[in-house]
């Protein structure tokens, strides 16, 4: 019988026990943050302002939720977010796509030296560049505009080696056969290979998507003017004070609408996202 | 709408690297042409340089009357049937065979006519909704091919087509093959090393080694009058048992050839007058060496390992010398492991090659 317990049996709830306990503390540490959001959004701001205890006690209120849609600038802020994101996230797909083909499929001069530099950009930091590119887009009156916002972060290196890796990876016999079907190369890369990509495409539009959703630094510098502001550095400056002992339940639902969209992102998309966090650890 | 396909002189290099060398084909319109080799010779090489997906380093390849080497992939004429099939993954079986089509221009209706002929013909008609992942690789390799007829080539390129398929599946596939080769009477070039294959379906096989084109011929011709030691070794299994020659005598008609093992063997083989002995072998295939019944008196030999295939048995022996032989006896003999058995050779089916390795055959060779 003592035999029979130290057998192992992979569906052994027993064994799962401590890992699913770590997994749930680790769960309950990041959702405390959210849910303290979520709870300080639906609560009267003079009652936050006695304290944010309150939030443990009725009542709630949707107040503050209506007031975004009364008299906050989030909606100007979350249009320009979503310009933003959306442009930079189509942006990317193109150029990383092109580049990725070009990389993994044509032959020209110097292509290894050129796929080379570009993975160099993903060793620098955006920090390095900054001052030379506020006053790039300084010179060009590119400040406080969409395309001032969307244009440093389409060169993306990473999209650039994601694509290449796998336009690498999909079989030459499939360009040999629309050669021999008689397609021209612009006709294999749009209607063949392309669509091949499409589980690549949809990690790196994601993943593009969130980045330049939740970008703070480059919109903070770029964006003086606050009808140009994005989301993150609208709510930013409706901060009051550090310590924010006035109009927290409203700010803390402008935080809350500002994540919807990414939030959505996430639910439509999970199951892309978590295939490329795993990144092909089981095949 | 088959047409000929003449090869003239084709070489290809990779920088300092030869794969072929001086390549001259002609094949005529309508035939079967295996091309055979061991891997790495330069046949798929080959096939690609005519389907245009590499180009000749020197000279020319004409399909019909049209020299093609210079036109791209699909201004050629041919279509082409990969080892991997190549289908591609995001259309339908439907969409796969008529991409090709569409890419010409043709009508609709002539492309739906050419689909649901093709996928008539070869019994996919009720896959053409389905996306590759979904078939299995029999019906994959029917999809390749049917993408191939839909555009009604003058010839069809296969570069071992068979070679992902089960034995049984594989077995079973060729006969289609050779049915729809006969049906659609098409130039058809199949590239493969498997030499059944080779055998099966071909009204010519052309031996490549080493760069060169080493044999065209006739399965038979291939299988009975090998031209060199290589094809005699390569085509046929079990492979041809060699002996070196030690000495022979000719009184002009017959050749007496002196080996280890053998000992005295008369072969009716007339070498030509500057056959040199030195580094020579005496070849004869498995199914020419007959086990005598007990008591006969014959060449003794040892058998190490026997193997019952159901129809014959395969005896793996030695000689008294240590030579190794192999011998296809009948399925009902009785032979086993360890035991001495007495053999003779069928001295008719005796092949002798020159130390460059060229053949000379008897008679019934």
């Amino acid at each position: 019988m003592s035999a029979d317990r130290s057998t192992y049996r992979p569906e052994n709830m027993t064994a799962n026990r401590t890992p699913l306990t770590i997994a749930a503390v680790l769960s309950v540490a990041m959702m405390a943050p959210v849910a303290w959001l979520l709870g300080l959004s639906i609560k009267d701001n003079m009652e936050l302002k006695l304290g944010t205890d309150s939030v443990f006690e009725l009542p709630y209120t949707l107040v503050n939720y209506l007031n975004i849609l009364h008299s906050s600038q989030v909606f100007g802020w979350f249009f320009n977010s979503l310009v933003v994101a959306t442009g930079q996230t189509f942006g990317v797909l193109v150029l990383s796509s092109l580049a990725g083909y070009a990389f993994a499929r044509l032959e020209f001069p110097f292509r290894r030296t050129i796929f080379v530099i570009v993975l160099f950009g993903l060793a620098v930091p955006e920090q390095a560049v900054i001052i030379a590119r506020h006053q790039m887009f300084n010179w060009a009156g590119l400040h406080n505009s969409y395309v001032g916002l969307i244009l440093p972060d389409l060169s993306s290196a990473l999209g650039v080696f994601l694509m290449t890796q796998f336009f690498k990876a999909i079989p030459r016999e499939i360009d040999e056969a629309a050669l021999l079907d008689n397609a021209s190369p612009l006709r294999i890369f749009w209607k063949v290979l392309l669509p091949l990509t499409l589980p690549a495409q949809a990690t790196l539009g994601i993943f593009t998507f969130l980045r330049a959703w939740n970008d703070y630094w480059w919109p903070l510098i770029s964006a003086t003017k606050k009808e140009m502001f994005t989301l993150t550095i609208g709510i930013a400056s409706s901060q009051i004070n550090f310590a924010q002992t006035e109009g927290l339940g409203f700010l803390s639902a402008q935080a809350v609408f500002a994540s919807l969209p990414v939030l959505i992102v996430y639910l439509i998309f999970q199951r892309h996202i978590v295939t490329a966090v795993s990144g092909g650890a089981v095949k | 709408m088959s047409a000929s396909i003449e090869i003239t002189d084709v070489t290809k290099r990779y920088g300092e690297l030869t794969v072929l060398d001086d390549i001259s084909l002609s094949i005529r319109a309508g035939e079967f042409v295996v091309i055979l080799g061991p891997s790495g010779c330069g046949k798929s090489t080959l096939l690609r340089m005519i389907a245009g997906l590499e180009d000749v380093t020197k000279g020319s390849i004409s399909v019909g009357e049209r020299r093609v080497d210079t036109l791209p992939p699909g201004q050629r004429g041919v279509a082409m049937v990969f080892q991997s099939y190549a289908l591609y993954p995001h259309m339908t079986v439907a969409q796969n065979m008529s991409f090709g089509l569409e890419n010409i221009g043709l009508p609709k209706a002539e492309i739906q006519r050419r689909v649901l002929q093709a996928a008539a013909t070869l019994e996919i008609a009720h896959l053409l909704g389905r996306k590759p992942a979904k078939l299995s690789g029999g019906q994959r390799q029917r999809v390749a091919i049917g993408r191939a007829i839909v555009k009604e080539p003058k010839a069809f390129l296969f570069d071992e087509p068979l070679s992902n398929l089960d034995a049984a599946l594989r077995g079973r596939t060729r006969l289609e093959l050779a049915q729809l080769h006969t049906r659609l009477g098409s130039t058809m070039i199949f590239v493969t090393h498997d030499q059944v294959e080779a055998m099966t379906l071909a009204d010519r096989i052309v031996i490549l080694h080493n760069r060169r084109i080493e044999q065209i011929g006739t399965p038979m011709e291939i299988y009975q009058r090998p031209a060199s030691r290589f094809v005699a070794g390569f085509v046929g299994s079990p492979a041809m048992n060699f002996f070196p020659v030690e000495s022979a005598t000719s009184n002009g008609e017959m050749l007496t050839i002196q080996t280890g093992g053998l000992g005295s063997v008369g072969a009716v083989i007339r070498p030509p007058s500057r056959f040199s002995l030195s580094g020579a072998s005496l070849g004869i295939r498995a199914e020419d060496v007959t086990v005598l019944p007990a008591g006969q008196p014959g060449i003794p030999l040892k058998a190490e390992v026997v193997e019952r295939l159901g129809d014959r048995t395969l005896i793996y022996g030695h000689l008294t010398d240590g030579t190794k032989l192999t011998v296809e006896a009948d399925g009902r003999s009785e032979a086993r492991s360890g035991d001495m058995v007495q053999i003779a050779l069928d001295t008719s089916a005796i092949h002798l090659f020159d130390a460059a390795g060229a053949a000379h055959h008897g008679e019934g060779g």
